[in-house]
C-alpha cells in the first residue's frame, strides 16, 4: 500500500461522512438540501453554530452596560518610608514627583486592594444595594447578578468593577460597569468616597501615632516641673527659709565680716600692746571684742556645719544640700519640657509630611454610550478560539484514526 | 458511515495509538540508555545533577536573595530542563527515526509524544525528589505542589506545540536545527528562570509577560513560595500559546508526512 493512499481518505476527514452519505442518497431522487449537508458538518456543529450563537447573544440579547470611569491618585506630602518595595518602585517610577509630593505607591496599592474587598463591596451593598442594581430589569438573563451571598455579590462585583494602578504614575483608574449610565456612576461616586475615608482613616492613624508619644512624654516632663515645684514650695513653707543659697551666702558675708572684725581687733590689740601697759583698759575694752567676736564666729560656724547642734540651731548645710537638690531636679524637669514639648513640635510637622491626600483627577463621568459588552471582540475571539480548537481535535482525531486504518 | 461507527473507528484508533507510544517510550528509553537499569537512573540523574549543580553555584554565589538561592534555581532549572530537553532533541527526532515510519501504525506525533512523555514524567520525578529532598533538608514543605505540577505540565505542553514545530522546520529546511538549538539558549535569560516578575522594572514587566514561558515559571514559584511574592501569571495566555503551536505543530507535521513520502 502507499503512502498516498493511505493519508488522502484521511486529510479529507470532514467529507467522508457527508460524501458518504451523499453518496447513499444520490440515487434517491430528492438529494439532501444543501443547508441540511452543510448543517451535518461538524465544523458548522463546532464551530460555527456556537459562534452564530455567540454572536446572536451579543448582538441580539445583551443588555448594555455603561461604564463610568473615575482616577485619582493618592499621594502624601512627604516621602513615604514604605520599606524597601516602595524605594525600589520610586527607584523605578524614576522621576514622578512633580504632582505635590511623592506618589506614595504602598498607599496607592492598599487602596486599589481594598476597592476590590469585600468590605469595599459590602460598603456599597449597603448604600446601593448593589443586587438591585445589577438586577435592572433591562439587564439580561446572562450578564444579571444572580445571587445575594456577599461572597458572590463580591465575585461579581470584581467582575463589574476594574482597579487598576499604573506604577509610573501612580494613578489609580476606577471603572464601574452596570446597566445604567446613573448607576454606573453613582456606584463609582460611592466606592470613591469610600476609598476617601479610607485615606482619610489612614492618614488619622498614621498622624495619631506619631503625635500620641510625643503627647505622652510632654504630659511625664509637665507632671514632673509640677512635682519640683511644689517640693520646692513645700521645702520653703518647712525650713521657713526662701533661699538657702542666699541665706548660706550672707551668714558667709556675716562670717567673713566677723573674722575682718575679729583680725583687725587683734591687729589692734598687738599694736596698743606695744605703747599701752598691761593693765590698761582700753587694752582690756580689746580683748573684750576680740572674745565677743570669737565666740560670735565659732556659735556661727557650728550654726552652719555641725550636725550635733541642737533643734535650735538649723543645720544650714543640711538645708542647703537638700535645697540644692530641690533645685536641680527642677532645672531636670524644666530641660525634660522643653526637649518633649520640640519632639512634639517635630512630631507634629513630621505628621503634617505623613498626611495621605486621595486627589480625584477624574470625577466619575456619566455614560453616553455604552462601551460593554465588547461584541465584536468576544465574539471573534470566540470563533478563533473555536476554530484553533477544532483544527487541533481535527488533527489529533485524524491521528488517531491513522492507527486504525 | 453513520456517527457511530465514527466514534468506534476513533476510538479503536486511540486505544491502537496508546499502545503504539507505549511501545514507542519503551523502545525511546532502550536506545537511550540501553538495557540496563543504570541507564534509567540516569535518567532521573541527569535534570537532578545539573538542577543541583546549578543551584549550588548560585549559592556560593549569592548568599542576599529572598528565598533560598538554591531552591530558586535549582527547581527553575528542572522547570528549563523539559523546555531544552524536548526541543533540542526534537530536531533530531524525526530523522532517527524515520525507518519506524515502514510500520503503518506509527505515525510521527506518536514518536515526539513518546518523548515528551518521558521527558516530562521523569522532570516531575525529578522534582518530587528534589522536594522531598528539600523537605527533609529545610524541614520546610512547598506551599502547593498542584501548581507546581501544572506549572510542568504546562511547559512540557507549550514546548510540545514548540517542538512539533521545530520538527518540520528542521525536514523543511537546511539549518534549522542550529536555529532551534541558537533559540534555546538564546532564551534562557529571558524564560524566567533568573528572575522573577516582580524583581523586574515595571517597564521589563510587561514585556517579560510576552514570554510564555515567564507565566510556567512564576506559576511554579508561586507554588513553591507564593506566599513570599506576588505572582505574576495568566493561564490563558498560556494555553493561547499552546493551542497556536500545537495547531501548527501538529499540521506542519502532516504536511512532512506527506513529503516524507516512504513508499
Amino acid at each position: 500500500m502507499t503512502i498516498s493512499m493511505k493519508l488522502s481518505p484521511l486529510i479529507t476527514l470532514s467529507e467522508p461522512s457527508a460524501s458518504r452519505s451523499g453518496e447513499a442518497l444520490e440515487p434517491a431522487p430528492p438529494p439532501q438540501p444543501w443547508l441540511l449537508r452543510l448543517v451535518r458538518k461538524p465544523f458548522f456543529l463546532l464551530v460555527i453554530l456556537p459562534s452564530l450563537l455567540v454572536a446572536f447573544y451579543f448582538y441580539g440579547i445583551a443588555a448594555p452596560q455603561y461604564v463610568s470611569e473615575a482616577r485619582f491618585v493618592v499621594h502624601s506630602r512627604g516621602n513615604d518610608g514604605g520599606g524597601p518595595a516602595a524605594a525600589l518602585r520610586a527607584a523605578a517610577g524614576g522621576a514622578l514627583g512633580g504632582l505635590g509630593g511623592a506618589m506614595s505607591s504602598g498607599e496607592a496599592n492598599s487602596i486599589r486592594n481594598f476597592l476590590s474587598s469585600l468590605d469595599a463591596v459590602m460598603q456599597a451593598n449597603e448604600k446601593l444595594d448593589l443586587v438591585e442594581l445589577w438586577r435592572r430589569p433591562e439587564a439580561d438573563f446572562l450578564a444579571r447578578i444572580w445571587f445575594t451571598e456577599p461572597e458572590r455579590i463580591a465575585r461579581f462585583f470584581k467582575h463589574m468593577v476594574t482597579v487598576t494602578l499604573d506604577p509610573m504614575t501612580g494613578v489609580t483608574t476606577l471603572q464601574v460597569r452596570s446597566f445604567r449610565p446613573e448607576d454606573s456612576k453613582e456606584l463609582a461616586e460611592t466606592l470613591l468616597v469610600a476609598a476617601e475615608s479610607l485615606v482619610n482613616r489612614l492618614s488619622e492613624r498614621a498622624r495619631g501615632d506619631t503625635l500620641r508619644l510625643a503627647q505622652q512624654e510632654i504630659e511625664v516632663a509637665e507632671r514632673r516641673v509640677q512635682e519640683s515645684r511644689a517640693a520646692l514650695v513645700r521645702f520653703r513653707e518647712q525650713e521657713r527659709e526662701l533661699d538657702s543659697a542666699g541665706a548660706v551666702q550672707a551668714a558667709l558675708v556675716l562670717r567673713g565680716q566677723l573674722e575682718g572684725a575679729l583680725a583687725q581687733a587683734r591687729a589692734e590689740l598687738t599694736e596698743r600692746q606695744q605703747f599701752m601697759r598691761p593693765d590698761n583698759p582700753a587694752l582690756q575694752a580689746t580683748r573684750n571684742r576680740i572674745e565677743a567676736l570669737e565666740r560670735q564666729i565659732s556659735a556661727e560656724r557650728s550654726r552652719h556645719t555641725d550636725s550635733t547642734a541642737n533643734v535650735g540651731g538649723a543645720v544650714l548645710a543640711r538645708q542647703l544640700a537638700a535645697y540644692e537638690r530641690l533645685m536641680l531636679e527642677r532645672e531636670f524637669a524644666d530641660k525634660q519640657l522643653a526637649s518633649a514639648t520640640a519632639s512634639l513640635e517635630t512630631a507634629r510637622m513630621e505628621a503634617q509630611r505623613q498626611q495621605l491626600y486621595l486627589s480625584r483627577i477624574v470625577q466619575p463621568n456619566l455614560a453616553v454610550y455604552p462601551l460593554y459588552p465588547r461584541s465584536f471582540t468576544n465574539t471573534a475571539s470566540i470563533f478563533l478560539g473555536l476554530v484553533i480548537a477544532y483544527g487541533i481535535g481535527w488533527l489529533l482525531i485524524v491521528g488517531m484514526r491513522e492507527h486504525a486504518a | 458511515m453513520s456517527f457511530k461507527e465514527e466514534v468506534a473507528l476513533t476510538l479503536r484508533g486511540a486505544r491502537m495509538q496508546r499502545r503504539v507510544i507505549g511501545a514507542l517510550i519503551i523502545r525511546e528509553l532502550h536506545s537511550r540508555f540501553g538495557q540496563h537499569y543504570y541507564g534509567y537512573i540516569w535518567l532521573f540523574f541527569e535534570p537532578l545533577l545539573l538542577g543541583s549543580a546549578i543551584g549550588l553555584v548560585h549559592y556560593l554565589n549569592d548568599h542576599s536573595a529572598i528565598f533560598g538561592p538554591f531552591e530558586f534555581f535549582a527547581a527553575g532549572y528542572i522547570l528549563y530542563f523539559i523546555f531544552r530537553g524536548i526541543l533540542n532533541r526534537a530536531t533530531a527526532a524525526i530523522r532517527s527515526n524515520l525507518h519506524l515510519l515502514y510500520h503503518r501504525t506509527v505515525t510521527l506525533p506518536d514518536i515526539f509524544f513518546a518523548r515528551h512523555l518521558i521527558e516530562t514524567i521523569s522532570c516531575i520525578g525529578v522534582m518530587f525528589v528534589f522536594m522531598f529532598a528539600l523537605f527533609v533538608v529545610n524541614g520546610e514543605m512547598v506551599e502547593d505542589p498542584t501548581k507546581i505540577i501544572l506549572a510542568f505540565i504546562g511547559m512540557a505542553l507549550l514546548t510540545q506545540g514548540m517542538a512539533l514545530m521545530a520538527a518540520a522546520a528542521t525536514e523543511a529546511m537546511e539549518g534549522m536545527e542550529r536555529a532551534v538549538h541558537a533559540f534555546t539558549y538564546l532564551t534562557l535569560p529571558i524564560c524566567g528562570m533568573f528572575f522573577l516578575v516582580e524583581w523586574l522594572p515595571e517597564s521589563l514587566q510587561e514585556l517579560a509577560l510576552y514570554v510564555p514561558m515567564v507565566h510556567l515559571f512564576e506559576l511554579m514559584r508561586d507554588g513553591q513560595f507564593g506566599s513570599r511574592f506576588q505572582a505574576h501569571y495568566d493561564l490563558g495566555y498560556v494555553a493561547a500559546w499552546i493551542l497556536v503551536t500545537h495547531l501548527l505543530g501538529l499540521a506542519a507535521l502532516r504536511i512532512t508526512r506527506q513529503r516524507l513520502g516512504l513508499e
